[in-house]
């Protein structure tokens, strides 16, 4: 008897317990199911009348909410038994390549990614995304893209992205802080003058303002590559006699050019320039911290847009990366975003549609409008919207007149790995090392990882 | 007959977390094993991954940077350890005071531990900042020099310490307090009559009956802080250099920014075996003065 009166609340007890486990079990099958019902119900999912893409995309997100918002309207009213949406993650730059390879990886659902130019490579090889060379023939319109944007689509032959809009590095100054150091703009251009330009206003301005802006960011590699470029060098250069794949790339930016380009910054930090570690994309320079800065077009997105008629009494653009002479022609990176379908997409025809329509003139061009972007495609650059930008966007002629001295980036797989090589060649001598062994100790590694050794 | 009739209840009931902890935890520890002996990057993953052995393992241990990451990993983990347990433990045993407004201050100095790791790094990075943070503007303001918290390869990885050690603290004081108010009040009463000082009734009653609790917090905040990579990610993404670059961080960016899945993978493994040494080696300290101390 005390046994069992003893047993009474214990039983109970168990009782509740299973209750609570039977409770967090059916939970964890509930979530389990609900991961992956999209997989096992697909039919479900087709028959209903709501069609929704799913797509990630790079910030800022004003870019993507305009875009589209418009092509949906667009689309919407082809398809008028179906209600198309677009579920759409804007994240971080550097989170986005994260997200679309795990999600890729992972074979998940997606119908369209933003892919920076220098991801397509490792993406295209990855075989993450579907070759809309087909569906391009049949489009006809690759003629009207600046040949330099459509081949940076292209790899392997096959097109595997449309690049979408572009930009490029140039020199901003503030105008109001060069005339208070008795400095015209000329001196900018070259490398001497730059330097003096340096010493000059570090002796007129505040102690709040830095005279030049020099970046030590992750992305220094693309600050770095123009001075190579403008000086006959490059990235890689195809070779012969691979070890296993007869001709491939081969890492040449520690050539003659690239060691005199590092001396070009290596100067720069022993003149008394600081490296900026930290990087807002041009916000430093629009807060005036800042008398003279090389930042990608979109620095004047940085700029309120009541303040853009206006903008070029304040601020001021040279086309160009500073040169050794006058007689080097300059050299800027170009930059920008592709659109492309991924290979898990389960609507590619209507992912096709939808980027087909937000790369049409009337829905592009009020984001290039509204966002400072440049076009890729001629009958915008060139056509009728051209004035249009040109009198909204400003130095929008200046920024167009960079173009043809424009380069991409390789867009091979392995350039993340090499791009760090560089980029730690360039903090090191940043810190004192010497460009020559820095650069030759990169292109050893870049070499490892090419195959070469 | 009624001996040998298995009861299955019970196991029953052990089936839900048996399930939990298979599928959560095993699981992927088995499928990063595999991944460490396979050839998987970002352009094999939907391919066939090739069987490599201990490959993996042997290009790891032949890479200088394998190396120095460690070296950083170490210092991270010493600087944050000793610091939050340090400092976590001070702090709570003054809280423990009967003192006016402990509750109070408690609860404040948990604010660090409930805010999200990503929040803490973007604050800390723009404090840090050259020319935006408030450390260098206040050092600027009263005549000092403007330092390189996050640009000076031999501070940067101490700049991070710092932010760990305020982000990790709260979680030592809040298990410590825990601990604290376990031991019986009469202890402390008997060891005042016996005149037995506040630093005497520290060490010789306080140290010795909270042992369980300070080995459990140090294996949790050292597991923690090998782990961690979100601040030097955001922080510095690793540099300037390979300043900032702990193991764990290097895990992340071999996998994910390099597209070396079964590098990182390797990476993974070892993080895994050095935890489990670590907490061996604390756990076999402590059985040890534990025994020692039963023998006296």
């Amino acid at each position: 008897m005390n046994g069992n009166r003893f047993n009474q609340p214990l039983k109970k007890y168990y009782s509740d317990i299973n209750i609570v486990c039977l409770y967090v079990f059916s939970i964890f099958l509930l979530s389990i199911f609900s991961i992956f019902s999209p997989y096992v119900l697909p039919e479900v999912v087709s028959q209903e009348e709501t069609i929704i893409l799913t797509a990630i995309v790079a910030e800022p997100k004003e870019r993507w909410d305009l875009l589209f918002e418009n092509a949906l309207e667009e689309l919407n009213k082809k398809y008028t038994d179906k209600k198309i949406s677009v579920d759409y993650s804007v994240l971080p730059y550097s989170d986005t390549r994260t997200q679309i390879v795990t999600t890729l990886a992972g074979r998940s659902d997606l119908d369209l990614v933003s892919i920076d130019q220098i991801w397509l490579g490792e993406f295209a090889e990855a075989g993450f995304l579907t070759d809309l060379t087909d569906r391009i023939k049949l489009w006809n319109k690759s003629s009207d893209w600046y040949e330099n944007n459509w081949q940076g689509g292209i790899y392997d032959n096959q097109v595997k992205g449309i690049w979408a809009w572009t930009d490029v590095r140039a020199l901003w100054y503030w105008k109001d802080l060069l005339n208070q150091s008795e400095l015209s703009p000329d001196q900018l251009k070259t490398w001497n003058g730059y330097w003096d330009s340096f010493v000059k206003l570090s002796k007129n301005l505040d102690k709040k303002i830095q005279p030049i802006h020099l970046t030590s960011a992750n992305h220094v590699p693309d600050m770095w590559y123009p001075y190579l470029w403008m000086l006959g060098g490059d990235i890689l250069e195809m070779k012969d006699n691979h070890p296993s794949k007869g001709s491939y790339w081969f890492p040449v930016y520690n050539s003659e050019a690239g060691i005199k380009a590092l001396e070009f910054l290596k100067n720069q930090t022993e003149i008394g320039i600081k490296p900026q570690i930290n990087h807002f994309w041009g916000q430093e320079f629009a807060d005036k911290k800042f008398a003279v800065m090389l930042e990608g077009s979109w620095l004047l997105g940085q700029f309120p847009r009541d303040q853009w008629p206006d903008l070029e009494k304040k601020i001021g653009l040279i086309p160009m990366f500073p040169v050794p002479d006058n007689k080097t022609k300059t050299s800027t990176l170009m930059g920008g975003w592709l659109l492309g379908i991924p290979e898990t997409s389960k609507h590619k025809d209507l992912a096709w549609e939808l980027i087909t329509i937000m790369l049409e003139p009337k829905i592009l061009v009020p984001m290039l409008l509204e966002q400072g972007y440049l076009p890729t495609q001629k009958s915008i650059a060139e056509g009728n919207y051209s004035k249009e930008l040109a009198s909204t966007i400003p130095y929008y002629d200046e920024l167009i007149s960079l173009i043809p001295y424009g380069k991409g980036r390789p867009n091979i797989p392995e350039y993340p790995q090499i791009a760090d090589h560089i980029r730690m060649a360039i903090e090191e001598v940043y810190h004192g090392a010497d460009p020559k062994q820095a650069l030759d100790q990169a292109a050893e590694n870049s070499m490892y990882v090419l195959g070469w050794r | 007959m009624q001996k040998n009739k298995i009861n299955v209840e019970p196991y029953l009931y052990l089936l839900p977390s048996l399930f939990i902890l298979v599928s959560l935890l095993l699981f992927p520890l088995l499928w990063n094993i595999y991944v460490s002996t396979h050839d998987v990057s970002i352009l094999t993953i939907l391919k066939k991954w090739d069987f490599v052995g201990l490959k993996n393992f042997y290009d790891l241990f032949s890479d200088p940077k394998f190396y120095e990451s460690l070296k950083l990993t170490l210092f991270f983990v010493v600087g944050s350890v000793s610091a939050q347990f340090g400092i976590g433990l001070l702090l709570a045993v003054l809280l423990n005071q009967q003192i006016k407004g402990t509750h109070v201050l408690r609860t404040l100095l948990i604010i660090p531990w409930s805010v999200s790791t990503v929040i803490t790094a973007f604050s800390f990075k723009f404090m840090y900042d050259d020319n935006y943070g408030i450390i260098n503007y206040v050092l600027e303001s009263i005549g000092l020099d403007a330092v390189g918290w996050l640009s000076d390869p031999n501070i940067a990885i101490w700049s991070i310490v710092l932010a760990n050690i305020w982000y990790g603290t709260p979680f030592t004081i809040l298990f410590l307090t825990a601990g604290l108010h376990s031991i019986s009040p009469h202890l402390y009463e008997a060891a005042i009559i016996d005149g037995a000082t506040k630093i005497k009734r520290f060490f010789f009653i306080t140290i010795p009956l909270l042992r369980q609790f300070i080995i459990t917090n140090l294996i949790l905040i050292t597991v923690w802080s090998i782990n961690f990579f979100d601040l030097q990610l955001i922080m510095t993404g690793g540099g300037p250099l390979f300043s900032t670059t702990t193991t764990s961080l290097y895990m992340y960016r071999e996998a994910f920014e390099f597209g070396s899945f079964s590098g990182g993978a390797t990476i993974g493994i070892l993080l895994i075996v050095m935890n489990l040494l670590l907490t061996f080696v604390y756990v076999k300290i402590f059985n040890r003065k534990t025994s020692d101390q039963n023998e006296k």
